[in-house]
């Protein structure tokens, strides 16, 4: 197992944990972003960091898309008011946005090359879906902090090919 | 031949109307989530309460078999006395 392998399995782990509590069936990109942003240490984690997002405030940002959607269609999600269920006994799979963002981050470099920036990358690669709403929605610029971690992927670049 | 004035202007869209179709889908995404959150509440209440799969399923409008396959092992880890069949209500 590389670095890499092992690092993706613990970015995979925590997602799982996120959608566990969230009650979703499955892990989706969101997931993944809450699992980068709570990575203490890695380069995703600062990249999220210098742009203002920790794992809570990615969690207030996805929260306020959720209440946004619902009142698009005149529905509160506060005024419901039954006890929260019991956790999911089964273990959330991996869900098509998930996938998607995996998919677009393998496609960014080969396999030996690949750290926790590509992961990144390939979560801010999505125009549509749960991610960006509810960056748009925090006032974070997308199109900018994407433009920042690709910049860092060609410095990486760089030094490898100098080393 | 119109002037063209007789016709009044569009009304604007109601603030509550979905004006795109990424507002739209995505309130799909949310009210599915929205829903599933509440059929987990929902279902481990009636069970905690003493209600039947057959009586959930029926009040879901689902067969047993799918309402148990969703939720049984969620709420046998839980700790749920669930009721089996045959068991009288009284």
């Amino acid at each position: 197992m590389s670095a890499f392998d092992k690092y993706l399995h613990a970015v995979i782990v925590r997602a799982m944990d996120e959608a566990q509590d969230d009650g979703s069936a499955t892990i989706d990109a969101h997931h993944l972003l809450l699992s980068l942003a709570a990575d203490e240490g890695s380069t995703a984690q600062q990249v999220l960091a210098s742009a203002g997002l920790d794992r809570d405030t990615v969690r207030e940002a996805l929260d306020r898309e959720f209440e946004h959607s619902l009142s698009v269609v005149g529905v509160s999600a506060a005024t419901y008011d039954l006890p929260g269920p019991s956790r999911a006994a089964q273990q959330p799979k991996l869900g098509a946005s998930a996938r998607l963002a995996l998919d677009r981050s393998f496609a960014t470099a080969r396999k030996k090359d690949l750290r926790s920036t590509h992961v990144l990358l390939g979560i801010l690669q999505a125009d549509i879906g749960t991610v960006p709403r509810a960056l748009a929605l925090a006032g974070i610029d997308q199109a900018e902090l994407t433009d920042r971690v690709r910049q860092l992927l060609n410095g990486q670049d760089q030094d490898r090919d100098q080393a | 031949m119109s002037d063209g004035n007789n016709s009044p202007p569009p009304e604007p869209s109601e603030r509550s109307e979905p004006s795109e179709p990424a507002d739209a889908l995505a309130a799909v995404v949310a009210l599915r989530r929205l829903a599933d959150q509440l059929e987990d509440s929902a279902v481990e209440q009636a069970m905690r309460s003493g209600w039947t799969w057959p009586q959930v399923s029926e009040a879901l409008g689902v067969t047993r078999q799918a309402v148990h396959k969703k939720h049984a092992k969620r709420l046998i880890a839980a700790g749920v006395k669930l009721r089996r069949r045959g068991d009288e209500r009284v």
